[in-house]
């Protein structure tokens, strides 16, 4: 187990490698750099390069990376360049506030998608079959921002019963905190459930045709024993791998749902970054994302043996 | 079992007394909320700034001179200034009783210390190279012959030199206390003269000042960054919301009391709201289109010419502004004291004329290529117009969207056919035309290459003389018609939407808003 765990740690390190050349290749590739965007219309170009000097953006750019590099294996992200920030404190105190809305909200997802998924499967082709698939399809289709919108139209403009702006953390106050939140996960749970539901439809239905099903109700074992033991677990992996990769896909931030919402969460940060071509944040950001998604891949992977005996991760 | 004896009147009386007078206290606080679309950059005045910046340190430190409400200058922390030396040295006044927010009394050798802070290259002020020798001109002396004098002394004359010391973009030049700077000369928080205290930042959330008790107020009413700064209340809130549509629902809901630089459409909705007032201001900035006069194609004045007769200028900004502004194709702001009846002339459309032009230049429907961008949305309806109007002429403009940035970066290079653009505000006529004319081999991003053009400019800078720099000004203006290297539309407008408990905000041509007279009922 746990040299199974190092060799995969391992493994990353050359996934990490090249995420970092690419992500510090392709800032530089857009066009326009961040002392144009602070001078704006009014660059002297004697302002402009020494500015460009002091920042160290005079300089090849194969120098530039080393010079990142050594600080990165030195755990330094450098500093922002539009705030003169430490880039890796912005980004855990950014992730904070996206991790609490995606965890909580993909957890609640699952929590329904999942059961749904298996009655519809079990129901299949029926009316409720229908109204579930229906339902999910819908969700799915609805993009993130609309929805959010008319969640604060409602909950904040009409019936005031929420805040419409702003963010308290946690270590605040939590009541004022849960009320800040509320909308953004409701939003991203909505829209997860759709996903999910399919696949632990699609996923259920290939179950309950298999034949130690069949063995099982012909045992004489109760309709919700089948579904209960013998489905789900078995339905559920598909799902799993499913939800880890929505996971760490989300992890990366929720731009679109930060900016409806105005969060301080990580996906705005990186949008922020990139418009002002904030390079130092916008690699930190970045290739923390790969980071998150390579160890959520790697939690998902060691919890298979958890309900599926089958595998083992030695 | 023995009861406790019940606490004596007095004591509960006292208690439910103090609970009220702290509960009168908590709620007395008055607090106006406000918006910022991104957070500020620093706290360090005209270093690491942005417009958002310079809003928001305006409330917390002031220069020796400021803008009024008409951009002329005005004095602020200087109660008076004369000029000697042949236009060359400057000896201001100081006003007597200034307080700094640390309680500290501003003498001149605070002043000689925060301008000698600026003047040094490792402060990193933006405004030091306009001090250079490729600048307006060198300061070669900061003198305090007494605790209320200070003299600088300049290498040369300029009219920019009080224009420049109260540039908003320059921090105002701000005077600051040095207890704003560690022992290592590091930035640590500002403390200003301003009518409000910076009180705290709280990094991609909100910013936080409160009034500032110590503030000794000039006696003139309200003017641009100077007059009387009588704050009405406790504590202003920026709250950094980027998304606009969250922060009209902030609005509506009550959440927030101000927002500043609404878009057209948010006017239009915000219009019919009961709850809302809008305060519509004229602004400095500059939209217009762009040519690159070495473009093979549109190096051909007529091209240029036929394309500025093909459009409407009226009709444009009436479509894209809504009416909250007017059409002006000179590179005069309309609100600029120097904007005279020379500067109202423009361009009339004339199709027939355009087409002539065109046919004299043999253009044959080669395609134009128009960078434009959607983070400003006028500047896009306006490109989207214009390509529309020279269309009716056989005019073939392409439009090719980008973001900010990677404008910015064509602009600066001046690698393109044309583009839509605007300019941020300037506060000197002399200003206006020199973000637009200049050698491009040296300067790309300037639009306009005209030598005669760049030596009236020149001049337009050295004389004080407000009626010669007005003719030079008129001068400019008919080459600049003329030469067609860009096509200004309109100045745009400052729109503001405030609830209707906000009492006595007003807007100004310059583009920041100021929480100083402004009541929360």
């Amino acid at each position: 187990m746990l040299g199974y765990l190092a060799r995969r740690l391992a493994m990353t390190i050359p996934t990490l490698l090249l995420v970092a050349i690419a992500v510090f290749a392709l800032v530089r590739l857009i066009p326009g750099d961040p002392v144009q965007v602070m001078l704006g219309d009014a660059a002297d170009p004697a302002q402009a390069a020494q500015l460009r000097a002091q920042l160290g953006l005079d300089q090849p750019i194969p120098v530039q990376f080393m010079h990142w590099i050594a600080k990165l294996a030195a755990g330094d992200f450098g500093h922002s360049i539009t705030n003169n920030l430490a880039v890796l404190p912005l980004i855990l105190d950014r992730f904070q506030v996206s991790a609490v809305i995606v965890l909580v909200a993909v957890g609640l997802a699952a929590c329904i998608a999942v059961p749904a998924g298996l009655v519809a499967a079990w129901k299949q082709n029926s009316l409720v079959d229908l109204s579930v698939v229906g339902g999910a399809t819908l969700l799915l289709s609805i993009p993130s921002f609309w929805l959010g919108l008319l969640l604060l139209l409602l909950f904040g403009l009409k019936l005031k019963w929420l805040p419409v702006i702003g963010y308290v953390p946690f270590a605040e106050n939590v009541w004022q905190a849960a009320t800040f939140i509320v909308l953004p996960i409701a939003t991203l749970t909505m829209v997860e459930i759709g996903v999910l539901t399919r696949m632990a439809r699609a996923a259920s239905i290939e179950v309950l045709r298999l034949e130690y099903v069949t063995h099982a109700r012909a045992k004489g074992v109760p309709e919700w024993r089948v579904l209960a033991r013998h489905v789900l677990p078995n339905a559920f992996a598909p799902t799993w791998t499913l939800i880890g990769l929505v996971l760490g896909h989300l992890l990366g931030g929720i731009a679109v749902i930060e900016t409806v919402f105005t969060l301080p969460g990580l996906g705005r940060l990186l949008v922020d970054s990139i418009f002002a071509r904030d390079y130092p944040v916008v690699q930190g950001c970045l290739l923390f994302t790969a980071v998150i998604y390579v160890v959520v891949n790697l939690i998902v992977d060691l919890c298979y043996p958890l309900f599926d005996p089958r595998v083992t991760v030695a | 079992m023995r009861r406790r004896r019940p606490s004596p009147g007095w004591a509960v009386g006292l208690a439910a007394l103090a609970l009220l007078a702290m509960l009168g206290k908590a709620g007395a606080e008055t607090l106006l909320r406000t918006r910022l679309n991104a957070d500020i950059r620093s706290t360090d005045p005209g270093t690491n700034r942005d417009a958002n910046t310079d809003g928001v340190i305006g409330h917390v430190v002031e220069g020796l001179v400021a803008f009024r409400d008409d951009t002329s200058i005005g004095p602020m922390l200087a109660d008076s200034w004369t000029v000697s030396n042949e236009g060359k040295t400057y000896t201001f006044r100081l006003r007597q009783g200034v307080k700094f927010h640390n309680g500290a009394t501003m003498t001149a050798d605070d002043v000689v210390w925060s301008l000698k802070r600026w003047l040094d290259p490792a402060t990193q002020w933006r405004c030091l190279s306009e001090f250079s020798a490729t600048g307006i001109a060198r300061i070669e002396k900061i003198e305090a012959p007494d605790p209320q004098t200070v003299a600088i002394t300049l290498d040369q004359p300029t009219a920019l030199f009080l224009p420049t010391l109260a540039r908003p973009d320059c921090g105002q030049t701000a005077i600051i206390h040095r207890d704003s700077v560690g022992a290592d000369g590091k930035w640590i928080a500002p403390v200003g003269t301003g009518p409000f205290k910076l009180a705290e930042w709280k990094r991609g959330q909100y910013v936080d000042i409160v009034r500032f008790d110590g503030y000794v107020s000039r006696s003139e009413p309200r003017t641009g960054y100077t007059g009387a700064k009588d704050v009405k209340v406790d504590r202003v809130r920026f709250n950094v919301i980027p998304d606009s549509s969250a922060a009209k629902a902030g609005l509506l809901s009550g959440s927030l009391d101000v927002i500043l630089s609404l878009s057209i459409p948010d006017l239009e909705e915000l219009k019919s709201r009961p709850e809302v007032q809008l305060s519509i201001t004229p602004a400095l900035g500059l939209t217009g289109i762009l040519f690159q006069t070495k473009d093979p194609l549109l190096k051909d004045v007529r091209i240029r010419r036929a394309i500025a007769l093909s459009i409407d200028t009226a009709q444009i900004v009436d479509a894209v502004m809504m009416g909250t502004a007017r059409p002006n194709n000179s590179a005069l702001p309309l609100g600029s004291s120097f904007y005279s009846e020379a500067q109202s002339h423009g361009y009339a459309q004339n199709i027939a004329e355009a087409k002539k032009l065109l046919a004299e230049a043999g253009y044959r429907g080669q395609p134009i290529k128009m960078i434009t961008n959607k983070r400003y949305s006028f500047v896009f309806d306006s490109s989207v117009l214009v390509q529309a109007m020279a269309q009716t002429v056989g005019i073939n403009i392409e439009l090719e969207v980008m973001d900010w940035a990677a404008q910015l970066d064509r602009y600066n290079r001046g690698d393109y056919q044309s583009m839509a653009f605007v300019y941020s505000a300037r506060l000197d006529p002399s200003l206006s035309f020199e973000m637009l004319t200049g050698p491009k081999a040296a300067q790309p991003r300037k639009v306009w290459d005209n030598p005669e053009a760049q030596e009236m400019l020149r001049q337009s800078m050295m004389i004080d003389d407000t009626a010669k720099r007005q003719a030079l000004f008129d001068e400019m203006h008919k080459r600049f018609i003329a030469d067609v290297p860009m096509i200004v539309l309109f100045n745009g407008a400052e729109l503001t939407a405030l609830r209707k408990s906000i009492k006595g905000y007003a807007g100004w041509l310059y583009p920041q808003p100021r929480f100083w007279g402004v009541a929360v009922q």
